[in-house]
């Protein structure tokens, strides 16, 4: 009876402790190397946020209209900031990598490595998101100012829908370089896309017939005699 | 650094040589326009026969790629001496017909002009719009004379307008121009001008012809230019300007980007000009005035001030951004009153103009999109405008022009303050 106990449970539970125990030094530079990584990217962070601030980059990106730039796409944070808050984030993922790596883990090195290979892909995603939700501020404010010069009453309605597309886009195009339901994406975006597009062209051609026909005459001068001004602006 | 010679086709680089010197030099620029450049051409012969009998002179027409035919009216058009009396003429008239290189626009056909007038060393030259209808021979002698025989540099053209007839000029151009570089020039944005070989030469050296300037807005930059430069400068009364219409595809808001986008880049060029000028100096004016009745003409105000306080209530958060908050406070008010009580007055406008200034200075916006979002606002004014001057005649509507050219002296100091502030 011993030997069964000995064979079936003592024998195992010692095999796990002494893995346990061959693991705990790898497990415990884990924590090291993660503690260190928090501490290194939250000082690297604040030193170049610093760095950055001493230098005057801030200024020196007011001067070049970056700042401008980024307000106009809705960003309030200034580039020294941003800046410290990517190299945060670097140095983190990095420690990340090492102290899982330091696991010396088969399926843990496995995930370290695969997720390292996926690293380009979020770094695209995350530059195609940005560009698109910049790109959808710029393409909204111009629809928005030509809807208005063109006196279109619902011209809000028209620039949001120009940000809501291209932010759409973006988003597609951004699942897609992660690899997420790339053709449920792709469809999803055209069923989408196309159900707006018909949806616009139904709402403006039967629901506001009237506007429609206003809107054109005024565009190929049908009304000329009256509502045309006589007066020139040059 | 000078900027390399403007090129010229082999053709024209030979009738240069062949013509050696001039005295005077008239240039056209022109683009599809054989229908009323013959008048113009006529016109403009029979002004150099008339009053410059004795002086060497060159016809200019510098073309865009015309499908029209109009190179060839250029050429065959020629005017009956003898019919009007004209006996003593002692130098043939040169004509040069060449197309213009570079960027396609009004200020690349210019600068073809100024250069070919560099080669022969012209002393005196004009430029004329090839759309003209009320050009007559005294227009040369107007634009051509105070160089001459007077030591002027640049001759303004000054035209008899209606009230109702170039709201952007009266408005923004001429308040603005007056107000930052301290000349009374009418009408800066005008088209037909007279310069000196001299001041033909400057324009040449100045490194713009690759940029906006080279498509449009070269009218305000040569009026700038010359003011920025030192040139003297005088103006001449040349009567009606009757032309064809412009380009029905070119709208309002692009108006406003092209001609508010040069005034404001200049601005820029031109800061350390303008800081210091205080006031403004009346501009000698040439030529016999005279005025004439003021037709009535629909203006549709009611659809102006809608368009305005569309603005108001959709573009809010762009104007918030490119206006100060007090000017922001004083449109506010115009969102609900009645339309006979619509105002947009002097002081707040000419604040509302300069905060643009300043925005597209420090692009807190896209440039365009500045540009184009101040389309409702001009409007507005010019709303203001009309309902000030219903039932005046144009001499006294001109007395309002006036009182808004003095708001823009008085609020300079606004501009200046903001101009250099973060």
């Amino acid at each position: 009876m011993n030997d069964f106990w000995t064979q079936a449970l003592v024998g195992p539970l010692e095999t796990l402790g002494k893995k346990l125990l061959a693991l705990l030094p790898n497990v415990l530079a884990m924590v090291i190397i993660l503690a260190v990584g928090l501490a290194a990217a939250w000082a690297l962070g604040c030193l170049v946020e610093r760095l950055l601030r001493v230098v005057g980059l801030d200024h020196l990106a007011d001067r070049l209209g970056v700042n401008a730039a980024l307000a106009r796409g809705g960003v309030k944070t200034d580039p020294s900031r941003l800046a410290g808050r990517a190299v945060h984030w670097v140095v983190l993922i990095v420690a990340a990598m090492a102290g899982l790596g330091a696991l010396n883990l088969q399926p843990v090195n496995q995930f370290a490595q695969s997720l390292l290979a996926y690293v380009p892909h979020l770094l695209t995603a995350a530059v195609i998101l940005a560009v698109g939700y910049l790109l959808s501020n710029f393409s909204s404010q111009a629809v928005l100012i030509a809807a208005v010069n063109a006196s279109l009453p619902p011209a809000r309605l028209v620039a949001a829908c120009s940000r809501w597309g291209v932010q759409l886009v973006a988003v597609a195009m951004a699942l897609e370089q992660l690899g997420i339901a790339q053709h449920i994406v792709v469809v999803g975006f055209g069923l989408a896309f196309g159900g707006v597009v018909l949806a616009a062209a139904l709402a403006f051609g039967l629901g506001a017939r009237d506007l429609a026909k206003e809107f054109l005459e005024r565009q190929f001068g049908r009304t000329e005699g009256q509502n045309k001004d006589d007066l020139t602006h040059l | 650094m000078s900027p390399a010679a403007t090129p010229l086709t082999q053709e024209t680089e030979a009738s240069v040589r062949a013509i050696g010197e001039a005295d005077v030099l008239v240039g056209i620029p022109s683009f599809n326009n054989a229908g009323t450049i013959g008048h113009v051409v006529r016109a403009v012969s029979a002004g150099l026969a008339k009053y410059f009998p004795a002086a060497r002179a060159v016809l200019v027409n510098s073309d865009g790629g015309s499908s029209d035919g109009t190179p060839d009216v250029v050429a065959r058009a020629g005017v009956d001496l003898g019919a009007m009396l004209i006996s003593d003429r002692q130098s043939p008239l040169h004509k040069i017909i060449t197309p213009y290189q570079g960027i396609p626009g009004k200020g690349s056909a210019f600068r073809t002009i100024f250069e070919i007038a560099r080669r022969v060393n012209a002393k005196a030259c004009a430029v004329v719009d090839s759309d003209l209808r009320s050009i007559t021979p005294e227009w040369v002698e107007l634009l051509i004379r105070p160089l001459l025989e007077e030591g002027y540099d640049y001759v303004a053209p000054y035209y008899l307008r209606h009230k109702y007839d170039g709201t952007i000029t009266n408005s923004i151009a001429y308040p603005l121009t007056r107000a930052l570089y301290g000349q009374r020039i009418r009408q800066p944005i005008g088209g037909d001008f007279g310069f000196s070989g001299r001041l033909a030469e400057h324009y040449l050296d100045q490194q713009v012809w690759e940029s906006e300037v080279a498509r449009f807005g070269i009218d305000i930059w040569m009026t700038t230019e010359a003011i920025a430069s030192g040139a003297r400068v005088c103006q001449s009364f040349l009567g009606a300007k009757i032309h064809n219409p412009k380009d029905p595809a070119a709208d309002l808001s692009a108006m406003l980007v092209q001609v508010v986008g040069a005034l404001f880049a200049l601005m820029e060029e031109h800061h350390r000009v303008w800081a210091i000028m205080d006031g403004s100096n009346q501009v000698k004016l040439y030529g016999f005035q005279y005025e004439v009745g003021v037709e009535p003409v629909h203006v549709n105000v009611d659809r102006m001030i809608g368009h305005f306080r569309q603005g108001l209530a959709d573009l809010e958060p762009i104007w918030r951004q490119m206006l100060a908050i007090e000017t922001m406070e004083g449109l506010w008010p115009l969102h609900d009153c009645p339309l006979q009580a619509f105002r947009i007055p002097d002081e707040l406008w000419a604040r509302l103009v300069y905060d643009a200034a300043i925005s597209y200075h420090r692009r807190v916006l896209p440039r365009e999109h500045l540009l184009k979002a101040l389309t409702p606002l001009y409007l507005g004014r010019t709303a203001t405008f009309v309902l000030e001057t219903q039932g005046l005649t144009s001499a006294e509507a001109e007395g309002r022009i006036e009182t808004v050219c003095e708001a823009f002296e008085r609020q300079k100091p606004y501009l200046l303050e903001r101009w250099g502030k973060p």
